[in-house]
């Protein structure tokens, strides 16, 4: 067994920091682990996935992060520890039974890890989690090495049982998906027996697992709070490096700490400027940051996304008694730190440099500027694009014909996943709206029952097949019950594509590999009284008759399931493309009237290139996946496709 | 209107959003952009030709009218009433089973079968109503194709794009029967031959019906259906003034509604035509007035002499002198047309000097307008 499984107790190890975070877990002794993908969390449940039959525990993709964080509180009523994962989005999904789950507390250890996406690299928004722990009172702690990944999951799952209360793990980006040692310890040994034990230790008439009387239990969970700030003032993730009293004090945690470690190293401030390094980040450490705060008259904050370290800090120093001395904050309220993105060492700098009145030219004006002229002088521009093959360009075009055909000025609705790149040229800027998952749906909803306003335009709600089953069935449902007009299509590539190919309910494979029953979306539409057809969108002209039919019609909703495997996953298991695909230059018009580059210029498969010595569009074989779809888009029939 | 060629968006702007177009459907089907659809031209996605056929071909970009008819008849513009014409008579198939189905006299339609028996043309693009009577351009190949495709319906269709869709390799031999604006477009595609489609040498004979105006297929054809058990209509007629009526041919009897009903249907383009009787055509056909049964033929062209006179010697036509009272009247409403449309264009322009597309020597205008 090797990755995160491996039984080699003081081995180091090289891990992602989401692999770490998987470790941590399986030594802390898990018996059930359970996710909804996305990035960039997914890496927790994949490597966890490969381990779970062999050491014995139950892993799943569950159908969202509501159910997900369900599933592993199940486990936890019943004396099994559990951990559950998802981004940050995820953590909206499942905070309404997060913030029932936080008053009636919990069996055995209970770990929510998240991952946030500072910049939304991968991500329909910003967003900081560390504030969800804030509002909920959740015990939340927060990694700034990938050792500290694995120790800190580890111990949440301790903390989480003496607190009696579900405990977070914050990463970002940086610690998920980077690289570091991390030197492993003992994998326990012991049989875990389930029973569920229902009675409240407190109130013995009541049920243990039930938010009530929350009142009562919401001083409960802050006397846990206390507890949990009592067991964090002596905590070995807080540390501090720097002179005894120093002229600036950074505080910060997480990816941020090595930043400001850098910054500090690089401007040789070291005798000058001391780092507080907080892992446990909510409830704070007070009285640690309070003792730190006397010693020194400047602070700064160093933090992604929100200024979660520094309006709580603040808020802690309101405290103070009045005699105490006063420091200056900088941070993002005072606009040293970014209040927005990701940050760097050079972020850091320049606020360190801006605080100390230090000149820090971190390289030469000259060089600086010519490092940011080359990217652009000899890389072509790339745009975001779907994969050649992929099924959704087909549909896309097709639904772009068909609301040109129909000439009412109709639209989509959307939401995020591979098909979010229907917002630019990929999908023919034909999704206006993308927010979370099923939002499409559900916003299509609302713009379906504007008729009494004069409102004539075709509404055309997408999403895909793992997206159906997470958050749109209800969206659909309304849409039936409350008549609302407009067309939903469903962009069934068999795959949670966009995380990696996870599958879902509507695969027939379980995330541990056992086959189970297909659910079944045309059924379970059917079933709803719903008009569903069924298209291959690589039947492009069947496709958007079949839209065009749909959208000419009013009342409530309908379905069109746009249904072609996910081309990589379809490239993965034949390992050959179904066709050899070629221009004839012969009859490829190029640039004349009568084409226009209609392959390369508006099509946009990036497996068709444009050879400027010719004139004429030609196959990039490398990347062409010989899905053949081009050679029915091409008018003169200029690109041919022969079966392989 | 300005005299360039420009690309498919000043189509757009200029023509198909001004309310200009007339469905001819020249634009269409030569390209991936512009497609017919339900009684609009649709431009599917941007194109950045800057000189395109679409716009070339427009018969409501500008045309030179004079250049045109040089092309044609080697001779500039007129400005007659009937255009360039070699003789006026009136006609009638001698074929009875023509006559009965036949919107007239079956003129069109006994020409088309004697030029694809005679080996003029190996086909012919028509208009063919489906069965619920929406129109759609129809390539007939053999005479019982040709008699299917019999009968108007008066509603705007965009048989050149069915043009356009003919394989530029095809040496198939064309007949076309079209609308004024139809063949005026044609007349264009002669003088400047297009690129990357079909030769438009393939195109043997131009028949030309008479027009005052047509209907928009989209909302004329709602309201027929609503109207109107349509799979069971047999023919439309818009008898000659003053019946003032749209009568629809069913088994139950015929059934009429007002004209004035019917007419929030014509196309806005109808309004600045100026031809009547399709002046650029090889042969031009409508009824005749007062007498049922025949069709009036203005033949131009020495291909249109041609085709009659073989149709009379084969006995296929019946044909005699229009009386001169119908003649009269004929030149009348045809320069009725004209005025009303330069009427309409100068309102539009706001400059009696300015014709927007029409490419009009300034004598022949102010003959028009006397």
């Amino acid at each position: 067994m090797s990755g995160v499984g491996l039984d080699a107790p003081g081995s180091t190890q090289l891990f992602i920091g989401n692999e770490a975070i998987a470790r941590g877990a399986l030594e802390a002794g898990i018996g059930v682990a359970s996710a909804y993908p996305g990035t960039p969390s997914t890496e927790i449940m994949e490597s966890l996935i490969p381990v779970a039959k062999e050491m014995n525990f139950y892993a799943e993709w569950s159908v969202n992060e509501k159910v997900a964080l369900e599933v592993a509180a199940g486990a936890s009523f019943a004396g099994i520890r559990a951990i559950t994962s998802m981004k940050q989005n995820g953590v909206n999904v499942a905070s309404d039974f997060l913030a029932n789950l936080v008053m009636s507390g919990i069996g055995a250890g209970l770990v929510l890890a998240c991952c946030d996406d500072p910049s939304a690299i991968s991500s329909s928004n910003e967003q900081d989690t560390r504030n969800i722990a804030k509002w909920l009172d959740i015990p939340l702690l927060e990694p700034a090495t990938f050792q500290e990944a694995k120790d800190m999951t580890k111990w949440a799952f301790d903390l989480s049982e003496e607190l009696n209360s579900i405990c977070m793990i914050r990463s970002v980006t940086r610690i998920a998906h980077a690289r570091g040692n991390v030197t492993l310890g003992e994998l326990p040994k012991k049989e875990q027996k389930a029973h569920f034990d229902s009675i409240c230790p407190v109130v013995p008439t009541l049920p243990k697992f039930i938010p009530y009387p929350s009142a009562w239990l919401h001083s409960q969970l802050h006397g846990k709070l206390d507890k949990a700030q009592e067991l964090f003032e002596s905590s070995p993730f807080n540390w501090y490096t720097g002179p005894e009293e120093a002229e600036l004090l950074i505080i910060t945690g997480g990816s941020c700490w090595l930043y400001s470690l850098e910054a500090v190293n690089a401007l040789k401030l070291q005798s000058k400027v001391g780092i507080l390094k907080l892992g446990t980040i909510w409830p704070l450490p007070r009285k640690l940051i309070e003792t730190h705060l006397g010693k020194s008259q400047k602070i700064l904050m160093v933090e992604e996304i929100d200024p979660f370290l520094e309006g709580s800090i603040k808020e802690l120093v309101a405290d103070l008694p009045p005699a105490s001395p006063h420091p200056a904050f900088y941070g993002k309220h005072s606009g040293h730190i970014n209040a927005y993105g990701e940050l760097n060492p050079d972020l850091v700098i320049e606020a360190i440099a801006k605080i100390m009145g230090l000149a820090y030219q971190p390289r030469d004006p000259e060089y600086s500027k010519k490092a940011e002229e080359v990217p652009f002088t000899y890389m072509p521009p790339r745009i975001m694009t779907f994969c050649p093959g992929c099924p959704h360009r087909a549909t896309f075009w097709a639904i772009k014909n068909a609301l040109r055909l129909d000439g009412r000025d109709g639209f989509v609705t959307g939401d995020i996943g591979c098909y979010s790149m229907a917002i630019g040229p990929a999908g023919y800027f034909q999704e206006r709206t993308m927010y979370c998952m099923g939002a499409g749906a559900g916003v299509a909803n609302g713009l379906g029952k504007l008729g009494q306003f004069g409102f004539s335009q075709p509404v055309l709600a997408v999403c895909g097949d793992s997206t159906f089953f997470h958050a749109t069935i209800p969206a659909l449902i309304n849409g039936i019950y409350n008549k609302s007009n407009f067309t939903l299509v469903i962009l069934d590539n068999n795959a949670t594509a966009m995380t990696g190919f996870q599958p879902h309910p509507g695969t027939g494979v379980t995330g541990m590999g056992e086959t189970t029953t297909v659910v079944d979306m045309e059924a379970l539409c059917r079933s709803l009284g719903l008009q569903v057809d069924v298209c291959d969108p690589f039947d492009l002209e069947n496709s958007t008759a079949t839209l065009l039919k749909a959208i000419a019609q009013n009342g409530g909703p309908r379905v069109v399931i746009m249904r072609r495997e996910c081309e990589l996953v379809r490239g993965r298991r034949d390992k050959k493309p179904p066709y050899k695909v070629h221009v004839d230059p012969d009859k490829c018009l190029g640039e004349a009237c009568g084409c226009d580059r209609l392959c390369t210029r508006v099509f946009g498969c990036p497996g068709i290139v444009w050879d400027n010595e010719s004139g004429k569009a030609t196959i990039d074989e490398t990347i062409c996946t010989g899905c053949g779809l081009c050679a029915d888009i091409c008018p003169q029939g200029a690109i041919i496709r022969e079966t392989v | 209107m300005d005299m360039k060629v420009k690309g498919s968006k000043e189509l757009l702007t200029e023509v198909i959003d001004a309310g200009l177009c007339t469905l001819c459907g020249a634009c269409a089907g030569g390209c991936p952009y512009l497609v017919s659809y339900k009684g609009r031209i649709v431009l599917l996605d941007s194109c950045t030709i800057s000189e395109g056929q679409c716009y070339q071909y427009c018969p409501r970009t500008y045309t030179d009218m004079d250049a045109i008819s040089q092309g044609v008849f080697g001779t500039p513009y007129s400005g007659d009433e009937l255009g360039t014409t070699k003789e006026v008579l009136m006609a009638r198939s001698t074929d009875t089973r023509i006559k009965e189905r036949a919107q007239y006299g079956g003129t069109v339609t006994t020409l088309l079968s004697l030029a694809l028996e005679e080996g003029l043309i190996d086909g012919a693009i028509l208009t063919k109503m489906s069965d619920d009577k929406t129109p759609g351009a129809f390539l007939a190949r053999s005479r019982e194709e040709i008699f299917q495709c019999t009968g108007s319906n008066y509603m705007a269709c965009p048989i050149l794009e069915a043009l356009n869709h003919i394989p530029k390799d095809s040496t198939e031999k064309l007949g076309i029967v079209a609308m004024p604006c139809q063949i005026l477009a044609l007349s264009k595609m002669k003088k400047e031959p297009p690129q990357n489609r079909v030769s438009i040498g393939n195109v043997k004979l131009a028949v030309g019906l008479f027009c005052t105006w047509a209907l928009s297929p989209d909302g004329f054809h709602q309201f027929l259906k609503e109207k109107l058990d349509l799979p069971q209509v047999t023919k439309f007629d818009i008898p000659p003034p003053p019946a003032n009526i749209f009568e629809a041919y069913t088994p139950s009897g015929k059934i009429s509604f007002p004209l004035d009903e019917i007419r929030k249907f014509v196309m806005p383009a109808c309004a600045y035509c100026l031809d009547m009787t399709s002046e650029f055509a090889d042969i031009s056909v409508g009824s005749v007035e007062g007498i049922e049964g025949w069709n009036t033929v203005i033949v131009r062209t020495d291909v249109g002499a041609q085709l009659i006179e073989m149709a009379k010697e084969k006995g296929k036509l019946e044909v005699d002198t229009l009386p001169l009272e119908n003649l009269a009247h004929l030149k009348k409403a045809s320069l009725l047309k004209k005025k009303r449309a330069l009427q309409q264009i100068i309102t539009r322009s706001g400059d009696r000097k300015n014709l927007l597309s029409v490419g009009l020597q300034q004598s022949i205008t102010d003959k028009l307008l006397a």
